[in-house]
């Protein structure tokens, strides 16, 4: 999958997460930028992620991934 | 405060010391406390503000430890958050589960419980159901009562209730003989006067009632046991007639030693009317002061409060 396919998906995943639908993300977004992605919205958008991308994630990442950029490129390396 | 967001702490000066006290030891926790300070109105800020005066008595002198306790606390619950929304349920089902890896073992009790006693000032859905038990439930009593709880941990509902111009009796009972020994230092070092007769008791094998009281309240229990059930059923028979049941109950709450989950806050209106209670209020509170329909779609803690009578 390419880099705008998965920031595609991850939109749509955070926006339905984050209860925002309207939400729009680049590679550059960060948790800082989104209201409602806090410590604990974190751990159910990463299992939201871990589902539909059919991965998992470690503790260490679940806590080191917090801009999409970091995520898409995790996504690729755990997808290919 | 160095943020902004607590500037509205500015006429709480105990809840400013009890929130400096955690950043000192978490200074990454100050979003999470702007927000939930941030979100509570003038009466549940009063509330807040005699929380964390009872609370800054109780931690003082340790007030770094019980601040780590509360950090570690946190720390093991978003571990369960993480099993709870990639399975669906608590990850331990039984008593004997939770006996073996929490209550059994004082190194994870320890922080565990100074921990939860920070929450009920820090955590808005704590200080929630707590303001309307205060509030709206103890305070407006106007004639004379006998108090029972069940699970008082860290007793400061109990130390409310001793305080009230109309009580006449005290009760508080608890399965654990360690949790009741904090209860009574706790009392102690908030100095009640009036006499809190403290009493082993297994809720769900509890004996036939001696007595009968009028105000029974049961916080963040039902969650513990394996038939939720059983207990309201025995708190009815405890009740007189007319008297309340104020049930604090936390859904969809992944915690090491929950293992009964209540997904709605329908299911646990049903279980006290199943027990032949009339539910009277209720109240939900989010984690965060999330709005509630949207906490409960995606599965996040709301305190469920509410009273019953008996006829
Ligand atoms: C999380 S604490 C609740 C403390 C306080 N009421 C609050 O709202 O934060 C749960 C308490 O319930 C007690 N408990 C658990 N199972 C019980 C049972 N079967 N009978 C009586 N007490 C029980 C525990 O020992 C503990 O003190």
């Amino acid at each position: 999958m390419n880099d705008e396919a998965i920031l595609e998906r991850l939109q749509e995943i955070m926006a339905d997460v984050f209860d925002e639908d309207d939400l729009v993300v680049t590679r550059d977004t960060t948790a800082e930028d989104v209201e409602e992605w806090d410590s604990l919205s974190h751990i159910r958008l990463m299992v939201a992620i871990e589902r539909e991308f059919n991965v998992k994630f470690t503790n260490a990442e679940i806590e080191s991934l917090e801009s999409v950029g970091d995520l898409v490129d995790k996504l690729k390396a755990k997808t290919s | 405060m160095t943020s902004p967001a607590m500037g509205n702490l500015s006429g709480y000066p105990e809840t400013q010391a009890l929130v400096r006290d955690v950043l000192d030891v978490w200074p990454d926790h100050e979003d999470y406390l702007a927000r939930s300070m941030g979100a509570r109105s003038d009466g549940q800020m009063a509330t807040t503000e005699e929380v964390a005066a009872a609370t800054r008595r109780l931690i003082a002198g340790r007030e770094r430890h019980f601040a780590e306790g509360y950090k570690w606390t946190c720390d093991q619950l978003r571990q369960e958050e993480l099993f709870f929304h990639r399975e669906g349920r608590y990850r331990l089902a039984t008593f004997a589960d939770a006996e073996a890896e929490v209550y059994s073992r004082p190194e994870y009790m320890e922080p565990y419980v100074s921990g939860l006693l920070l929450t009920q000032a820090l955590w808005y859905n704590h200080l929630g159901t707590f303001d309307m038990f205060l509030d709206r439930v103890l305070r407006p009593t106007r004639e004379p009562f006998d108090y029972l709880e069940i699970g008082p941990g860290h007793g400061l509902a109990v130390f409310f209730a001793a305080q009230h111009p109309h009580v006449r009796s005290v009760a508080a009972w608890d399965v654990s003989a360690t949790s009741l020994a904090e209860t009574r230092k706790a009392l102690d070092t908030l100095g009640v006067s009036k006499p809190v007769d403290l009493t082993e008791v297994d809720i769900l094998s509890a004996a036939e009632p001696d007595q009968q009281y009028d105000l029974i309240v049961i916080s963040e229990v039902l969650e513990h046991l394996e038939q939720p059930q059983t207990a309201v059923r025995f708190l009815k028979t405890a009740l007189k007639p007319g008297g309340r049941l104020f049930v604090n109950v936390p859904i969809n709450s992944p915690s090491p030693d929950h293992i009964y989950l209540f997904s709605t806050p329908d299911e646990v209106s049903a279980l006290v009317e199943a027990a032949g209670l009339t539910i009277e209020a209720s109240e939900l509170y989010a984690t965060q002061a999330r709005p509630i329909e949207k906490a409960i779609k995606n599965r996040i803690s709301v305190s469920v409060g509410l009273t019953a009578r008996a006829a």
